[in-house]
């Protein structure tokens, strides 16, 4: 009896050191589990690309640390214009940046023409500036509920992209609205445009149509200054040669080629298609920028050199051909 | 007859006694009231805040409870009601339909129903989920972020010491006043 | 005249600030939303549920309960002497606290909440909590543990399996006894840094009453509950931290239960009855010469103390790094430092998280210093503690007190009332109350 008694004991004694110690570790040393996750949202597999696609690398870059950096645009003399919250910024040549003109609400996009004013998309309004800073015009023209995301601007057409009321508003250069484009409409086969997010990117193509993005859908729809939807592409796919998620791409921007540049959310890449929307080469891979990164705003100079507005990293990321080997 | 000697001795140690006993009483009262002072008529609960969620999955796995306190919610009026949703489907589905094998929900706990083209509304089974958060990391990147997680106080016993706080790698979880105890997205969370 | 001036003024001025607040509120409400789709169907958009938290009244219901059992216990204790009415009242705890409750709160681990409330500002109490940690010391301290007996769900557990006890051998729970005393210091150490709720934490109970819980807490359950069966609640007795704060409370209560009702017999009757080691037996007077040697050990002890004292508090402080690894930001700066300074090629999904919140290092490491500043200052007092209980428990061994009757040890006892019913005394007295 004396004897189970001791051996009881024993055991207890030794079982409550033995869990003594193995709670002391897992305090100690923090976590007692796994450390992966076993749900884990799981897209590298399209991170990557054949690296025989690949015809571009970064080779310059503009830091703008601190500035919430919003859009940018080239205008006809090569020269970037950049806007960061509610100041624009002029960066010359030699890359270095002045604030040219402040704003009273925040920027979402930019635009020029081929005589160098500058158009401003605020929430609602486009502001039109002379080359010397000098405001000269002020549009307000758009429904309550617009949120302006691109304008375009050609010999006689500004396109203005408005994902809050999912229309373009095209405008004559002096400022008159003229029509409002890609409106559902089934008798002429229009789709309407869906944008469940505030990315909603358009450019101009040579002949003043313009080429929209329909980021829901993941195409690209060209509608003439009639509003007549003449040509359309585009593929659903997480692929590389493919557009996915939500709303892509976010931005586009057009080459001296006609060929299109455009950026993507969730996989943060950008590339090159040809005008009828087959994949030419890739720009950058999601590796090159940080995860969850939104807002690549994109421009093309007449070089065919790509900048991109990278707002995770506060900088404009410039990307060059690589010699052909 | 008793020893006066030794009854002094019996009377000092209890002055002693009662003397200690009031000092402890009196410091028992009055960290209570210090605390009371400051302390808050509301139960506290626990909550996370989707902004500093990470999306790491203990949420399913820490709670001490089989089936987690923590699911999914949907904020409605965020939500873009696409075709194809990054929460919903599979980032290799082949067909963006309803089939089991193309949804992303380990428990296809997320049901997917047409209200109109090209809109789909979603809606969260809340019996199914177990609070992965896979979707939540599916539609934060490619969508709007209208998929996220809370703390759901139907179901949380509400422990002293949260376990799955504890193991939040993106310290999301906080104590919040019982009246407002959720941390939506949307409208609803503005009000 | 002039005054009204001044306060319509001053509400000018509200206004506009009121204004401005307005204006500020509505433009973020307009940066946060995107215009959702405009269905051309009926479709109803639907809203978030938010299913309540559990109503207020269930807290201040829990605290009329345990008042109530509380002052229940002490009369079963004190008056009624009877330990099947205690343990009918155990049982009501463990339902009523345990499984319909769920064992959160309770007082136990209320001593947390009160220590990082002291700590930290900010922390949020609830008076409730308050009043948990304090009402069962208070009624300790006039009345003894009569909590312990009935009231608290973790010792009744143990109360109601206990089927056969055995005594361990005193050198053994002597021992044993001490790490209340180390596990309540950490507790405390913990609790104000903000760094865990230990007790919560190794909770042995309440994944039992949730009859739910991670492996490592059933564990930990299955083990108190099998040893409960044949040793006496060795949760409140080798582990419980509040159960040392409520030793003191009793060792200095104003009246306390006794083995008998009236008189001592000195029977021996009761020797035994005892599976917490509280009963002490009689002590005969001793010989001067046994006195002299016991003065010289308690004047030895005396010298020695600030020297045990010094070098636990300096061996505790020493041991900083370690404790304050508990802390979650401690590890995380370790591990972040590990990571870029390239010891470790593994990322946690901790860091992977604090690098994805953007928060620069420098400020993870300056509060990461902070908190083991603290550590050392707190293994400082920990290891004085320490000290002292060991001086204060081998002063308790060296003094020798003389002891007629056989009496409770206040700090032990929990008032179950098992003794009671072993004393003739007690029969005699109820014989004559039935007779009567």
């Amino acid at each position: 009896m004396q004897n189970r008694n001791h051996i009881f004991s024993s055991i207890t004694l030794i079982a409550a050191v033995g869990l003594l110690i193995f709670y002391g570790f897992t305090i100690f040393s923090g976590r007692s589990g796994r450390d992966e996750n076993p749900f884990e949202y799981d897209v590298d597999s399209f991170k990557g690309a054949d690296s025989s696609l690949i015809h571009y690398a970064e080779v310059q870059s503009i830091d703008f640390e601190g500035k919430k950096l919003t859009a940018l645009t080239l205008n006809f003399k090569d020269e970037l214009i950049v806007a960061a919250g509610r100041e624009i910024f002029r960066i010359d040549s030699m890359f270095q940046s002045s604030l040219w003109i402040t704003t009273q609400y925040p920027v979402r996009c930019l635009a020029t023409d081929i005589e160098g004013l500058v158009y401003v998309g605020l929430e609602n309004i486009v502001l039109v500036y002379h080359p010397d800073g000098s405001k000269q015009a002020e549009w307000d023209d758009f429904p309550r509920q617009a949120i302006l995301t691109s304008i375009a601007v050609g010999d006689s057409h500004v396109y203005v992209a408005d994902a809050g009321s999912r229309v373009v508003h095209y405008f004559n250069n002096s400022g008159k609205l003229i029509t409002r484009l890609g409106e559902k409409d089934p008798v002429r086969n229009i789709p309407g445009f869906v944008i469940p997010s505030p990315y909603f990117d358009l450019c101009i193509a040579k002949n003043g149509s313009v080429w929209v993005v329909n980021p829901g859908r993941h195409t690209f729809e060209n509608y003439l200054p009639s509003g007549d939807l003449v040509a359309q592409w585009g593929k659903t796919s997480m692929r590389i040669d493919g557009f996915s998620g939500c709303c892509n791409p976010t931005h586009i921007a057009m080459t001296p080629q006609g060929e299109f540049v455009t950026s993507e959310k969730g996989l943060e890449r950008i590339k090159v298609y040809s005008p009828a929307g087959q994949l030419l080469s890739v720009v950058a891979l999601p590796e090159q920028f940080d995860e969850g990164t939104v807002g690549l705003d994109l421009a093309v100079d007449s070089k065919g050199v790509i900048y991109v507005l990278d707002p995770s990293r506060e900088r404009i990321r410039i990307f060059g051909k690589k010699e052909v080997s | 007859m008793e020893n006066p000697s030794n009854n002094s001795k019996v009377t000092r140690r209890r002055f002693m006694r009662d003397s200690v006993r009031s000092v402890l009483a009196l410091g028992i009262g009055a960290v209570s009231g210090l605390l009371i002072g400051r302390s808050t008529k509301q139960n506290i609960v626990w909550q996370l805040d989707p902004e500093k969620c990470v999306q790491c999955g203990r949420c399913a796995t820490d709670c001490v409870l089989d089936e987690s306190a923590v699911k999914c919610v949907h904020a409605y009026d965020v939500c873009g009601y696409c075709e194809l949703c990054g929460g919903y489907s599979k980032p290799d589905a082949h067909e963006l339909d309803t089939a089991a094998e193309n949804q992303l929900c380990p428990t296809g706990a997320i049901q997917r129903s047409f209200i109109e083209d090209p809109y789909f509304e979603y809606t969260i089974n809340e019996k199914l989920c177990i609070g992965c958060a896979k979707c939540v990391k599916g539609c934060g990147s490619f969508g709007n972020g209208s998929l996220y997680l809370q703390v759901r106080h139907d179901r949380c016993v509400n422990c002293n010491d949260c376990a799955i706080a504890r193991n939040c790698p993106g310290e999301a979880f906080s104590r919040m006043p019982s009246d407002r105890p959720y941390l939506l997205k949307g409208e609803q969370g503005l009000t | 005249m002039k005054k009204l001036n001044i306060n319509t003024s001053r509400a000018g001025l509200f206004l506009i600030l009121f204004i401005v607040i307005l204006m500020i509120g509505s433009s973020a409400f307009t940066q946060n939303r995107f215009p959702k789709p405009e269905f051309e169907s009926d479709y109803q958009q639907s809203q978030t549920t938010t299913p309540d938290p559990q109503a207020q009244i269930y807290e201040v219901m829990d605290l009329f309960v345990l008042f109530l059992m509380l002052v229940l216990a002490t009369y079963f204790a004190h008056r009624k002497r009877s330990r099947h009415a205690l343990f009918i009242l155990a049982i009501v705890s463990v339902i009523y606290f345990g499984f319909w409750r769920k064992g959160c709160v309770c007082s136990v681990g209320s001593l947390q909440n009160i220590t990082l409330a002291l700590f930290d500002k900010s922390f949020m109490i609830p008076v409730v909590v308050v009043l948990f940690f304090a009402l069962p010391l208070i009624f300790t301290l006039f009345f003894g543990r009569t909590f312990c007996a009935s009231v608290c769900p973790l010792g009744t557990v143990q109360e109601l399996v206990l089927i056969r006890p055995m005594t361990l051998p005193k050198w053994l729970s002597r021992i044993l006894g001490l790490f209340p005393y180390l596990y309540l210091g950490l507790t405390l150490l913990f609790a104000a840094t903000g760094a865990a709720f230990l007790i919560c934490r190794f909770d042995p109970f309440v994944a039992f009453f949730r009859m739910n819980g991670s492996l490592d807490m059933l564990i930990l359950g299955a083990f108190f509950l099998v040893t409960s069966t044949v040793i006496g609640r060795p949760y409140c007795r080798f582990v419980c931290p509040y159960g040392v704060l409520l030793g003191w409370m009793s060792s200095l209560s104003r009246t306390h239960v006794t083995i008998t009702p009236d008189e001592c017999i000195k029977c021996r009757l009761c020797e035994n009855a005892c599976p917490y080691d509280a009963i002490q037996k009689p002590v005969p007077e001793q010989n001067p010469e046994n006195r002299k040697t016991g003065l010289r050990r308690l004047k030895m002890l005396l010298l020695i103390a600030p020297l045990v004292i010094l070098t636990l508090g300096w061996t505790f402080s020493r041991l900083h790094p370690l404790l304050s690894r508990v802390h979650y930001t401690v590890r995380l700066a370790d591990q972040i430092q590990r990571e870029d300074s390239g010891q470790t090629d593994l990322t946690t999904l901790e860091s992977q998280g604090f690098r994805s919140s953007g928060t620069p290092t420098k400020v993870l490491y300056d509060e990461a210093l902070r908190i083991q500043k603290q550590f050392n200052i707190g293994g400082w007092i920990l290891g004085g503690f320490m000290g002292l209980v060991i001086i204060w428990q081998l002063v308790g061994v060296s003094i020798i007190r003389h002891r007629k009757d056989y009496e409770i040890d206040r700090f032990s006892c929990v008032s179950c009332a098992r003794c009671f019913n072993y004393c003739p005394r007690e029969k005699n007295k109820k014989k004559t109350k039935v007779n009567e």
